[in-house]
C-alpha cells in the first residue's frame, strides 16, 4: 500500500535530471532577453533617460512615474518596485550561470569545458557589471557560495575595488579560454570577452575609495594597462567597424556584423508566442507607427551633434530650441534621431511626422532611431498594444572599444596615440551618409587635425574623447554611466538641468545630488529580506 | 381477512387535521394518504400494523387490532434531540453528539434564491463565514471559525455523500440536499484528518420518502441589478480634475494633450478659478470619435435576470427507494455579453436485500454548467476608461478607444463583445455507489467507492479590432480541456450495542483517495489566421496562423486508516474518542504519515435525578467538551520536490517578463531555438502537514418547552507549521521558493446562537433566532526563516500579533501650510496639501522605511446575525439580517477614488477627487491633487484601512400557501408562492469611502435581486 502514496512529479524535471551543462548554459544565455519595458535589461530609464540625451516620454511625467523621477533626478525612493525587480531579474541570470558553472565543473565527459566555463563565466561577469553600475554595492556570490551562505552575505562585503575585480576575474578567465571565433554568433568570443574586460577595467580604473561617496578619487594606472592589454586583442581579432554607422542598426543580414562584438540575439517566428524579442525598448515606437513613445532624444543631444564650420563639436552648443536646416550637424543624428519631414529609419516612404508624437507639449517632436526597425520590415512584431521588434542589440562594439582604448591612453598622458583612434571613429561617421543622402546637405565632419583645427593636448584629447562617445554611442544606454565613471555626472545633469528646464517647464524641480543620485537606492524588499543587513547607499 | 379501516388524524399541536399524511401497512406495500379533512381508509388486517408518517411529525406505528375507526393524534417531531446527525463515516443521534456541530435547516437554504447552498448559510451557522461577489456562478469563499491557515488551502472539506470534494458547490443543485450539518470543532472533524482543519461540512443528499410517489416542483424568477457603485468622473468632471491637478502642479493644463481646453485664470485672493472647461469635438485626429460622456459602468451594466426550476420525485417501498431530480438554473448576469447556466440530474437509489441485511445503492448527480465569464479586467475598466472615449466610433459600429496623448486601456464594452461566445463547458459527475452488509445484528461492513469527474472545455477566440490606437489584426483561437478525476474508496466496519444502560458504536475503518489530472490545449494565432470571425468558422483546424500547445499530468494519494468509538451511559455520560492515520505523497518522505487523534466527553445534566424537579422548564441541558487535531495539506502536489522545467517561452510577454529558457543561439534570427532548464522550486524533504488543536467547551440547552433553544461553545484553536511558500532574498535568483513550515498561531473564541420559537393566541407563529460569533487571532510562534514573511521587521515582527495585520506608514492628517511642512521632520515630497506621514521612529528626523508600523487587523470584533420567522395562517415571512463589526479592511481602491498619479495615471477616477484638499477646501481629508506623486503616497498607510463593519439585510421574504382544501382540489399537496428580495440594505462604517465593506476591492459587485418563486408538490 506504501507505493500508492509514491507520487512520481510529471511534466517537470529534479534536479539530477537537469545536470546538462550545455543546456544550463543556454538557460544562462536565454536570460539575456528576459525583460520587459518596465524592468529592461538594456537599460534606457537608467542609461539615457536619467542622462542629458533623453527625455523619458509616453503619455506624460506620470507615465511610468518612476522612469520620470530618474529623469529629473527627484523623488527616487528605495521602494520603486521597476528597480527591485531588475535587481531580481539580474539575480535570476545569475543563478542560471552558477548553475551552468556548477554542472560543466562536475560533467565527467565534456571535452571543451573550460571553454564553456569561460561562456558561463562571461554570462556571469556581464550582469554582475549590469548590477555593479546600477548599484554601486551589491552581495556577491559565485559557484562555490552554498545557498545556506545567501543570507549571510552583505552587500559591503566586497569593496568598490573588490567588486570590480570580482567582475574582471570572470571576464579575464572567458579571455583566457574563449576560441577567438565561435561557430554560434550568439556565443561569447575571446573578443568580446576581451572587450568586456577592457570596460571592466576602465570603469575599475576610476577609484572612487571613499565607501559614502562617489567621488573619482583617483585613476590608476595599472588598470588603464589592462584596457590597453585587452583593447589589443580585440584589435587584432579581425573585428572591425563597419563600413556604414547604419549597418549596426538594421536587421536582418546586417545582425552579427564586423562590429558587433556581443549582441543579444532575438528572433522571431521560433516557436514561441511573439518570438523572442527585444522588449526592453519596445516602448520606443511612436505611437504613429505603434506604441508608445517613450525614450525621445533631448534638444541637449540634438544639438551636440551640431558642427562648427570647420566639422568639428561646437564648445557651447545647447544653444537652439530646436532642429535647425540651416545648421551642420554630425551625419550620426541622421543615424539616431527621428526629425519631423525627415524619412523614418532610412524608408523614404514613411516620413517621421509630428502628429506621430504622443505629447509635444512635454517631450517635443524627436525619437530615437537606433533601437527602431522600419515598420515594413518583418521583424517588425504587433503584440497589442505594442510593437516590439527581433533586430539583435548589441551590447558591445568595435567603436566602443576604440574609444575606450583611446581613453585609457588620454588617462595614461599618451593622448597623442589616442587621436588615431578617434579619428577612426569619426572617419567612418563621415563616410555614413549613403542611407541619410536626404540630408548631406546639412552635413559636416571632419577628423581632428593637431595643429589645423584643433591642439591635440591631453586636455582637449579628454574632452574630444567625452564628446565622440557621446555622439558615437548615444541614445546605446550608456551615457549616464560615463558620466559616473568620469565623476562629472553631477556638473553635466545640473548644467543640462538648467538649460532644459527653460525648454521643458516638467523639469522644475530637476535637481542632481552628488554623492546620492550616481547610484540607485539598493531596494528595500532586498534591505528587508536580508533582515537589514544590506547596507543602503548614501542618500537615500 | 381484510376488513375495511377508517380514521382521522390530528395533530397534537393544534388538533388540526393532518393533510396528506402517509398510513401504510407495515410489511405490505399498501397505504394511501390522509385527506383534506385528516381522513383516511384503507383495507388491512386484524391484525397488521400501520405506519404513520408525515415529515415533521413523529413516525407511529399503530396495530389495528381489530378496530375499524382510528383516531390517531401525531405529534410534531419537536424532539430535535431525536435528529439523528451524520458525523462522519456513521450517523448519531443529536442528543448524544459532544462535539460542535450545526445541523443547518434545509428549509433556510431554499427560501433564499441562491445557486450556492453555502451562501444561503451567510450567518447561520455559528463560526462560519461566507464571502462572495456578485459573480453569476455564485462561488463563494467558505472559512469556519476564522482562518486557521495563511497559505495553503482554507477551504473546509466537504462530505456529499461520504465522498469528499473541496470547492465548487456551485456546480451542484441545491434542492437536491436532505441535510447539511457543519463539523466546526476537532473533535467532530478529526475523523477526517489531514484535510479537516478548516472545518468540514457534511451534505446528505435526498432519499425517496416512503408512502406514495411524490412530485415536487419549484420555480423562481429573480431580477438582479446594482444599486450600489463606485462613483467615478464624467467628462466635465474629469476636466476639472486634471485642470486641479495641473494648477496645483504649476503646470499648464492647457498643454494637455488629450482635448481638454480651459478658460481660467486668478482670482482676487490669486486663487487659480476655473471658468469653462471645452472639450474637442473628436476625440481622434481623424475624426471618427465624437468627444462624449460615457458612464462605462451603466454601458457594461444590466439588470440581470435568474430562471431557476427543478423538478423532483421519490418513492420508496419497503425493498427499495428512488429519488430523482431535474434542474435548470440560467443567471444572464449584471454584466452584458456575461451568463451562467447549470443543467443539473440526480439519481438515488436503493435496494435491500436479505430481509434487509443488505443495502446496495448509489447516489449519482451529472452537472453540466457553463458560463462566460467577464473579462477579467472589465470592471476596472469600467472604472478607469477615459468618459470622454464614445463607446462606439460615429458610425455607430466602429468601436470607441483611447487616441494618442491617453494611456493603452481597451474599450470594456469592446471586451465584453468580443468575449461574448467564449463559454466554458464544464461537466461534472459526483456520487458514489455502496453496499451495506449486516453480518450480525448490528455489526455492518459498508463498502463505497465515490467519484468527482469533471471535465472542463472551453473554447477562447480573440477577434481581431480597431478600437482608437488599440488595434489589432490578429485573430486567435485556444482551446483547452481538463480532466479531473477524483475517487475515494472507503471500508468501515461498524458495530452497535447496548447492553442495560451501556450503549456503544466502534467504526474501523481505512480508505484510499486518489486525484489525477490531465489538461491540455491547443493555441493558433497570427494577423488574419482565420478569413471569417465566427464561431462557426474559427477553430484551430483552418488557422492560417502558427501554433502551440500545452499540457499537464498531476496528482496525489491519500491513504487512511482511522477508528472511533462511542459511549453513552445511562443517555447522561458520554464519551468518544478517533483516531485517523493520514498518508499523502504531497508530503516529504521524512514526513509522509500523520496521526489525528480526539477524545470528547459529554454529560446531559438534565436527566440526572436531581433535575427532576426543573424538567419543566429545562427539557434538555448538555454540557460537552473535546480536544482533536486536525491536519491541513492544501498545497501544491510537488510542494516538497526541488523543480525544474524548460520554459520554451509561449507564455504571453505583454504585460510580464517571461523567464524563458530558449536562445538564438546560432543567431540565425528565427527557426526552433535551443532551450535549457529553469528552476522553479527548491526542495524540502522535511515538509508535513499542518497540525491544528483544538479545543472546546460548549452547551446546550433547550428551555421553556422547548420554546428557547440554542448553544454556546468556548474553542481554542491553535495551528502549528503553517505551511508557506515566503518571498525570499533576490540574490538567491531563480527558483528560491520552498515551501516551508512556518508560523504558529491561535484562535480563541465563542460561538453562541439562541433561538426563541412560539405562537401567539391569536396564532401567530414566530421563531427568531440569533448567533454571535467571536475570535480572537495571534501568531505564536515565528521561525526565525520566516520572520519575515508575515510583515513587520526584525524586533518588531507579527509575533503575538493576528495573522494578517497590515504593516505600514500611520498617515497623519494634511498639511495645511508652509508652518505646517517645515515644522515636520525630513519626509520626501512633503508640502501643503499633502500627506503627513507620522515619524514612528523618532530617533532619526526623517520618514523611511523604519517609521512603518502596526496599523490593523483584518479579523473581526465580532459578526452577527439575526433571522426573524413569521408564520400566521398561510403567511410565512422571513427577515434575515446578518453583520460584522470591528474589522479593518484594505481599501486599495482609494488609489483610484482619492488619487490623480498615485496609480494608473491618466485614468478615469473616482468621483471623490472633486472634493479634495485646496487651500479653499482646507477641511478635506483627500490630498490635493498632483500631475506627479511626489510624496509617495500610494504607500502603504493608514489612509488606505478602514472600518469595514457592516450590517445588511440579506434576506426579506414574503411566502403564502394556499389553503390545504382549494390545493387538493388542485390535485396537490402543497402551493407555496414566494416574494424575495436579497441585500436590500446595508448599513456600514461612515468610515469607509469604497462601495460595500464586505467586498472592498473592485470585484463583481453584489447586487440586490428581487424574485418571485413558487413550490409544489403533488
Amino acid at each position: 500500500c506504501a507505493d500508492f502514496l509514491n507520487e512520481t512529479p510529471k511534466g517537470v524535471l529534479s534536479s539530477d535530471q537537469v545536470n546538462d551543462p550545455e543546456r544550463l548554459l543556454t538557460a544562462a544565455y536565454s536570460a539575456l532577453g528576459n525583460d520587459h519595458y518596465d524592468v529592461p535589461l538594456s537599460l534606457w530609464p537608467y542609461g539615457t533617460v536619467r542622462s542629458d540625451d533623453a527625455y523619458k516620454g509616453g503619455s506624460g511625467p506620470q507615465d511610468i512615474q518612476v522612469f520620470h523621477f530618474f529623469e529629473v533626478s527627484n523623488n527616487i525612493m528605495p521602494n520603486f518596485g521597476e528597480v527591485d525587480r531588475l535587481w531580481f531579474q539580474c539575480y535570476i541570470a545569475i543563478s542560471r550561470a552558477n548553475n551552468a558553472i556548477r554542472a560543466i565543473q562536475e560533467a565527467e565527459n565534456l571535452d571543451n569545458k573550460e571553454e564553456k566555463l569561460g561562456e558561463a563565466r562571461f554570462l556571469r561577469g556581464h550582469f554582475y557589471f549590469l548590477l555593479k553600475i546600477l548599484f554601486k554595492y551589491v552581495p556577491y556570490v559565485d559557484e562555490n557560495t552554498s545557498v545556506d551562505e545567501y543570507e549571510t552575505i552583505s552587500n559591503r562585503a566586497l569593496t568598490n575595488d573588490g567588486l570590480w575585480q570580482k567582475i574582471a576575474d570572470d571576464f579575464q578567465y572567458a579571455v583566457d579560454h574563449l576560441p577567438d571565433v565561435q561557430a554560434e554568433a550568439g556565443r561569447a568570443s575571446k573578443p568580446a570577452a576581451a572587450a568586456y574586460l577592457a570596460k571592466t577595467y576602465l570603469y575599475k580604473a576610476y577609484r572612487q575609495d571613499d565607501p559614502e561617496k562617489h567621488a573619482v578619487t583617483g585613476i590608476d594606472q595599472a588598470d588603464l594597462q589592462k584596457v590597453l592589454d585587452n583593447t589589443e586583442i580585440v584589435l587584432s581579432s579581425g573585428y572591425t567597424l563597419e563600413p556604414d554607422f547604419a549597418f549596426n542598426f538594421l536587421p536582418g543580414s546586417y545582425e552579427n556584423g564586423p562590429e558587433a562584438l556581443f549582441s543579444v540575439q532575438y528572433s522571431k517566428d521560433d516557436g514561441t508566442r511573439f518570438g523572442r524579442l527585444n522588449f526592453s525598448d519596445l516602448l520606443s515606437v511612436p505611437m504613429g507607427l505603434g506604441c508608445c513613445d517613450f525614450n525621445k532624444p533631448s534638444q541637449s543631444l540634438v544639438n551636440a551633434f551640431r558642427t562648427t564650420g570647420n566639422g568639428l563639436p561646437l564648445e557651447n552648443y545647447n544653444t537652439l530650441d530646436q532642429y535647425s536646416t540651416q545648421e551642420q550637424y554630425d551625419p550620426r543624428l541622421f543615424h539616431t534621431v527621428a526629425i519631423p519631414g525627415l524619412p523614418y529609419k532610412y524608408n523614404s516612404d514613411r516620413i517621421y511626422e509630428e502628429s506621430w508624437n504622443r505629447n509635444p507639449a512635454d517631450y517635443y517632436f524627436y525619437a530615437s532611431l537606433k533601437e527602431n526597425v522600419d515598420p515594413d520590415c518583418d521583424c517588425f512584431v504587433p503584440m497589442v498594444p505594442f510593437y516590439a521588434n527581433s533586430k539583435n542589440r548589441i551590447l558591445i562594439r568595435f567603436a566602443d572599444v576604440l574609444l575606450m582604448r583611446a581613453e585609457a591612453l588620454i588617462e595614461l598622458h599618451r593622448s597623442s596615440e589616442a587621436l588615431p583612434l578617434i579619428n577612426q571613429v569619426r572617419t567612418r561617421a563621415r563616410n555614413s551618409t549613403a542611407f541619410v543622402d536626404y540630408a548631406t546637405d546639412r552635413m559636416n565632419i571632419d577628423i581632428y587635425r593637431d595643429g589645423i583645427n584643433c591642439t591635440w593636448d591631453e586636455s582637449f584629447a579628454r574632452q574630444a574623447l567625452r564628446w565622440e562617445r557621446r555622439l558615437e554611442l548615444a541614445m546605446e544606454n550608456g551615457r549616464f554611466f560615463d558620466l559616473v565613471r568620469w565623476g562629472i555626472a553631477e556638473q553635466v545633469m545640473n548644467q543640462y538641468y538648467n538649460v532644459e528646464r527653460m525648454r521643458r517647464p516638467y523639469y522644475s524641480s530637476a535637481q542632481f545630488n552628488a554623492n546620492q543620485h550616481e547610484y540607485l537606492p539598493i531596494p528595500e524588499a532586498q534591505i528587508r529580506l536580508s533582515k537589514f543587513m544590506y547596507e543602503q547607499n548614501p542618500g537615500y | 381477512q381484510e376488513i375495511t379501516i377508517r380514521g382521522n388524524i390530528v395533530s397534537a399541536t393544534d388538533s388540526e387535521p393532518v393533510i396528506g399524511a402517509n398510513v401504510l401497512i407495515k410489511g405490505k406495500n399498501v397505504g394511501t394518504v390522509t385527506d383534506i379533512d385528516g381522513n383516511f381508509s384503507l383495507e388491512a388486517g386484524r391484525t397488521d400494523v400501520l405506519v404513520i408518517s408525515y415529515i415533521g411529525f413523529e413516525i407511529l406505528e399503530i396495530p389495528i387490532d381489530g378496530q375499524t375507526v382510528l383516531n390517531i393524534t401525531m405529534t410534531e417531531d419537536m424532539q430535535l434531540l431525536d435528529e439523528v446527525v451524520a458525523v462522519g463515516y456513521i450517523t448519531q443521534r443529536k442528543a448524544d453528539l459532544t462535539g460542535a456541530v450545526s445541523v443547518v435547516s434545509v428549509e433556510d437554504i431554499l427560501s433564499v434564491a441562491e445557486n450556492n447552498p453555502m451562501k444561503a448559510l451567510q450567518g447561520r451557522v455559528p463560526g462560519m463565514t461566507i464571502s462572495a461577489d456578485g459573480n453569476p456562478s455564485g462561488a463563494a469563499t467558505v472559512r469556519v471559525r476564522g482562518i486557521s491557515s495563511l497559505n495553503s488551502d482554507q477551504n473546509p472539506l466537504y462530505i456529499i455523500d461520504g465522498v469528499p470534494t473541496q470547492g465548487g458547490m456551485h456546480e451542484l443543485n441545491s434542492n437536491d440536499i436532505e441535510s447539511i450539518q457543519v463539523l466546526r470543532d476537532a473533535s467532530s472533524a478529526s475523523i477526517y484528518g489531514s484535510r479537516a482543519a478548516n472545518g468540514v461540512i457534511i451534505i446528505t443528499t435526498k432519499k425517496g420518502q416512503a408512502g406514495r410517489i411524490q412530485l415536487t416542483f419549484d420555480a423562481f424568477l429573480t431580477s438582479t441589478y446594482f444599486n450600489n457603485r463606485m462613483e467615478v468622473l464624467n467628462a466635465r468632471e474629469y476636466g476639472q480634475a486634471l485642470w486641479q491637478a495641473s494648477v496645483n502642479g504649476g503646470g499648464n493644463p492647457n498643454s494637455n494633450n488629450i482635448g481638454y481646453s480651459f478658460d481660467w485664470g486668478y482670482d482676487t485672493n490669486g486663487h487659480p478659478q476655473l471658468n469653462n472647461i471645452y472639450l474637442a469635438k473628436y476625440v481622434d485626429n481623424d475624426r471618427t470619435m465624437l468627444a462624449s460622456d460615457t458612464d462605462w459602468f451603466n454601458e457594461i451594466s444590466k439588470t440581470g435576470l435568474i430562471q431557476s426550476y427543478n423538478m423532483s420525485l421519490s418513492s420508496a417501498t419497503e425493498k427499495s427507494s428512488s429519488f430523482l431530480s431535474l434542474g435548470y438554473f440560467y443567471n444572464d448576469g449584471t454584466l452584458k455579453h456575461t451568463d451562467f447556466n447549470r443543467i443539473s440530474a440526480r439519481i438515488n437509489t436503493d435496494y435491500k436485500l436479505f430481509d434487509g441485511r443488505l443495502v446496495i445503492g448509489e447516489n449519482f448527480t451529472l452537472n453540466r454548467t457553463s458560463e462566460v465569464q467577464a473579462p477579467g479586467d472589465v470592471l476596472d475598466l469600467s472604472l478607469k476608461a477615459l468618459p470622454m472615449i464614445p463607446v462606439h466610433t460615429i458610425d455607430g459600429e466602429g468601436w470607441g478607444g483611447p487616441s494618442r496623448g491617453m494611456n493603452d486601456r481597451h474599450n470594456p464594452m469592446r471586451l465584453l463583445y468580443d468575449n461574448r461566445n467564449n463559454a466554458y463547458a464544464y461537466w461534472r459527475l459526483f456520487g458514489n455507489t455502496y453496499a451495506d452488509l449486516e453480518i450480525i445484528r448490528d455489526l455492518h461492513f459498508r463498502s463505497s467507492y465515490g467519484i468527482d469527474y469533471g471535465n472542463f472545455y472551453k473554447r477562447h477566440m480573440v477577434h481581431s479590432y480597431r478600437s482608437g490606437f488599440m488595434n489589432s489584426d490578429n485573430t486567435a483561437v485556444n482551446m483547452e480541456q481538463g480532466h479531473w478525476m477524483r475517487w475515494t474508496w472507503s471500508n468501515t466496519a461498524t458495530y452497535q450495542k447496548t447492553i442495560d444502560r451501556h450503549r456503544f458504536d466502534v467504526l474501523a475503518g481505512v480508505e484510499m483517495n486518489r486525484q489525477g489530472d490531465i489538461n491540455f490545449n491547443a493555441y493558433t494565432s497570427g494577423e488574419g489566421a482565420f478569413a471569417i470571425e465566427t464561431p462557426e468558422y474559427m477553430w484551430p483546424g483552418v488557422s492560417t496562423g502558427t501554433a502551440s500547445v500545452g499540457g499537464g499530468s498531476t496528482g496525489f494519494s491519500l491513504l487512511s486508516y482511522f477508528g472511533k468509538a462511542n459511549y453513552s451511559y445511562n443517555d447522561r455520560y458520554l464519551a468518544s474518542f478517533t483516531i485517523r492515520q493520514d498518508g499523502s505523497s504531497r508530503f516529504g518522505r521524512n514526513n509522509r504519515f500523520a496521526t489525528f487523534p480526539a477524545v470528547t466527553a459529554g454529560w446531559r445534566i438534565s436527566e440526572e435525578n436531581f433535575m427532576e424537579n426543573t424538567k419543566d422548564y429545562i427539557s434538555d441541558l448538555k454540557l460537552r467538551f473535546g480536544w482533536g487535531q486536525t491536519g491541513n495539506q492544501g498545497i501544491d502536489n510537488l510542494a516538497t520536490y526541488a523543480l525544474f522545467v524548460p520554459e520554451y517561452g509561449i507564455g504571453d510577454p505583454t504585460w510580464d517578463i517571461i523567464d524563458g529558457t530558449a536562445y538564438d543561439l546560432a543567431g540565425s534570427g528565427s527557426g526552433n531555438l535551443p532551450s535549457g532548464y529553469r528552476k522553479i522550486q527548491t526542495e524540502n524533504d522535511d515538509l508535513k502537514w499542518e497540525t491544528t488543536e483544538q479545543t472546546n467547551i460548549g452547551l446546550d440547552f433547550l428551555l421553556f418547552n422547548q420554546s428557547l433553544y440554542g448553544s454556546i461553545d468556548w474553542y481554542i484553536k491553535a495551528t502549528k507549521d503553517m505551511l508557506i511558500n515566503p518571498a525570499y532574498i533576490g540574490i538567491v535568483g531563480e527558483g528560491g521558493y520552498r515551501w516551508s513550515n512556518g508560523a504558529s498561531m491561535e484562535n480563541r473564541g465563542f460561538d453562541f446562537s439562541a433561538g426563541y420559537k412560539n405562537s401567539t393566541s391569536f396564532g401567530l407563529e414566530y421563531d427568531i433566532t440569533g448567533i454571535v460569533s467571536a475570535y480572537r487571532n495571534k501568531v505564536t510562534y515565528l521561525p526565525e526563516s520566516v520572520e519575515n514573511s508575515y510583515g513587520g521587521r526584525p524586533g518588531d515582527n507579527i509575533l503575538g500579533r493576528p495573522l494578517g495585520s497590515f504593516y505600514g506608514y500611520v498617515a497623519d492628517g494634511i498639511f495645511q501650510n508652509q508652518e505646517e511642512v517645515d515644522a515636520h521632520v525630513n519626509q520626501t515630497g512633503k508640502g501643503i496639501g499633502r500627506i503627513r506621514y507620522k515619524n514612528v521612529n523618532d530617533e532619526d528626523n526623517e520618514i523611511n522605511d523604519l517609521d512603518r508600523t502596526w496599523i490593523g487587523s483584518p479579523h473581526p470584533d465580532f459578526s452577527y446575525s439575526l433571522n426573524i420567522a413569521l408564520q400566521y395562517k398561510g403567511f410565512d415571512l422571513t427577515a434575515y439580517f446578518q453583520g460584522v463589526q470591528g474589522i479593518d479592511v484594505h481599501n486599495w481602491l482609494k488609489a483610484q477614488t482619492d488619487f490623480w498619479s498615485v496609480d494608473d495615471v491618466n485614468s478615469n477616477k473616482g468621483r471623490r477627487l472633486l472634493d479634495a484638499w485646496t487651500p479653499q477646501n482646507t477641511g478635506s481629508t483627500i490630498p490635493a491633487l498632483q500631475t506627479i506623486n511626489t510624496n509617495d503616497e500610494g504607500r502603504f498607510s493608514t489612509y488606505f484601512i478602514e472600518d469595514g463593519s457592516y450590517m445588511k439585510l440579506r434576506n426579506l421574504s414574503l411566502g403564502y400557501t394556499l389553503p390545504a382544501d382549494i390545493v387538493s382540489k388542485m390535485k396537490m399537496n402543497r402551493l407555496r408562492f414566494y416574494v424575495s428580495g436579497q441585500n436590500l440594505f446595508t448599513v456600514k462604517s461612515k468610515d469607509f469611502t469604497g462601495v460595500d465593506p464586505e467586498n472592498a476591492g473592485w470585484g463583481y459587485p453584489i447586487p440586490t435581486t428581487w424574485t418571485v418563486g413558487l413550490n409544489v408538490i403533488f
